[in-house]
């Protein structure tokens, strides 16, 4: 895969990426004090669901906007080390789960040869990332020994969290932000051109 | 030797392979000395303050109580088999069967995520931003227009915390109350941000920078002898805990 990106997509993305992570950082806060109230009933880990569809929003936007091979990968994987240098303590752990979930997300763009981006293609995008990364957390996280019917409840929750964040807000706030003239130059700006001259 | 001195690149992937490697074992045992040992070294090893640490870990150590409930409640069971639970026959019953189910499972799940965490504290308390992000360059072939333009965007952070405090404000004086989760300031946040990332990046290429010619560096991190040495001694140390460590 060549890396065809300008200093400017890379500055685009790393400055939303770091937008995103204060976004992040306040939904982290909002589900450790869900988890915490959860905790006593053992689905603390369902804390952190709800704002799950967070974690792809660099990846989801990356790909929305510039719609070429690569772009929702290296989003997020830009998103992930810039979380790392901020001192997450997960560290470089980040940039692994940052791998499989651009890859999660951009797996149905590829497969659609990047011609479509429409909202029932970002919602299943959005749906393919959350099992993808739930497979991940099977791995990873040592979720294999959780019984089934609370990673099924889990996966619904991040299901929902992923289609409503990444398939619709995403996409709005990148048309919105298109419209406003910001993402000139951008493949979302393609076809907008005319609505504008009028 | 300071963990400082490790090549950041090569101390990364130790974490990471480690991180991977711990990932294929059930030893809650091992994962607590993963656990202590990150700490150990960074007391001992390290110009990090053990409390710098621990305030960093509080988020990890909630999250491990937390899935240590999860296990308790809703592990999937036979964590201890039968025959491992002979040697235990003569234990009371009551004791034996919250031996045998939920506690096992629990105590993995939630030392994982402390293993994890230490390794990645590990990692993050003894890692200089730029120096890691010079040694992707070298190390990993990270282009440079990315590792600079990552740097940029990291160093734009206090100014984007002002400007956000700047746009609330505004929204405050047009006699709107955003809450926290509203939308408007994150839409005004954006504009900004993309619009600073465009100056940003006409002033890096008016400086001449282009990212693909040939540049030289003032820094060039090394991979060297003990480099490797770090990193197979902690894969082969928590290889040697999986095969020695009792199930």
């Amino acid at each position: 895969m060549k890396l065809n990106w300008k200093l400017k997509d890379i500055l685009m993305i790393a400055v939303c990426s770091v937008l995103f992570g204060f976004v992040f950082l306040g939904a982290t806060y909002a589900g450790g004090l869900l988890s915490g109230v959860l905790t006593p009933l053992g689905l603390s880990s369902l804390g952190y669901e709800p704002f799950y569809g967070i974690y792809f929003m660099a990846g989801a936007f990356g790909i929305y906007v510039m719609r070429k091979p690569g772009t929702g990968l290296v989003a997020e994987m830009l998103a992930a080390i810039i979380e790392c240098l901020l001192g997450n303590y997960f560290g470089p752990i980040i940039i692994l789960s940052g791998f499989v979930q651009g890859l999660g997300f951009e797996l149905l763009f590829a497969l659609r040869k990047y011609r479509r981006f429409d909202l029932p293609t970002m919602l299943i995008a959005s749906v393919i990332c959350s099992v993808v990364t739930m497979g991940y957390n099977l791995v990873i996280s040592g979720y294999s020994s959780i019984a089934v019917p609370v990673l099924a409840l889990m996966l619904a929750v991040r299901l929902v969290s992923a289609m409503l964040i990444d398939g619709c807000l995403v996409k709005f706030l990148a048309d919105r932000l298109a419209r406003a003239g910001v993402l000139k130059g951008y493949a979302i700006s393609e076809g907008l051109s005319q609505d504008l001259e009028d | 030797m300071k963990l400082e001195k490790l090549n950041p690149s090569l101390k990364a992937l130790t974490v990471l392979l480690c991180a991977i490697e711990l990932s294929f074992q059930y030893l809650a045992g091992l994962n607590t000395a993963v656990f202590l040992v990150c700490l150990l070294l960074l007391i001992f090893c390290s110009d990090a303050s053990l409390k710098t640490a621990l305030q960093i870990l509080i988020p990890a150590f909630i999250a491990a109580l937390g899935l240590f409930f999860m296990g308790l409640y809703y592990a999937r069971g036979n964590s201890l088999t039968d025959a491992e639970l002979s040697g235990l026959s003569s234990l009371p019953y009551a004791v034996r069967a919250a031996l045998s189910t939920n506690f096992g499972a629990a105590l993995q799940l939630a030392t994982r995520l402390l293993a994890f965490a230490g390794l990645g504290v590990l990692f993050a308390l003894t890692t200089d931003r730029e120096l890691f992000l010079y040694s992707l360059m070298r190390q990993c072939r990270l282009p440079a227009g990315f590792a600079y333009g990552i740097l940029a965007a990291v160093n734009l952070m206090p100014e984007m915390v002002r400007e956000f405090k700047t746009v609330r404000l505004a929204f405050r004086v047009r006699g709107l109350r955003p809450g926290p989760f509203s939308l408007g300031p994150v839409f005004t946040m954006l504009v900004n941000s993309i619009r600073w990332s465009e100056s940003v990046a006409m002033a890096m290429e008016s400086k001449g920078f282009s990212g693909e010619q040939p540049r030289s560096y003032y820094l060039r991190p090394k991979v060297r002898w003990y480099d490797w040495l770090f990193c197979l001694g902690a894969l082969g140390a928590i290889l040697a805990g999986m095969l020695l460590l009792p199930k």
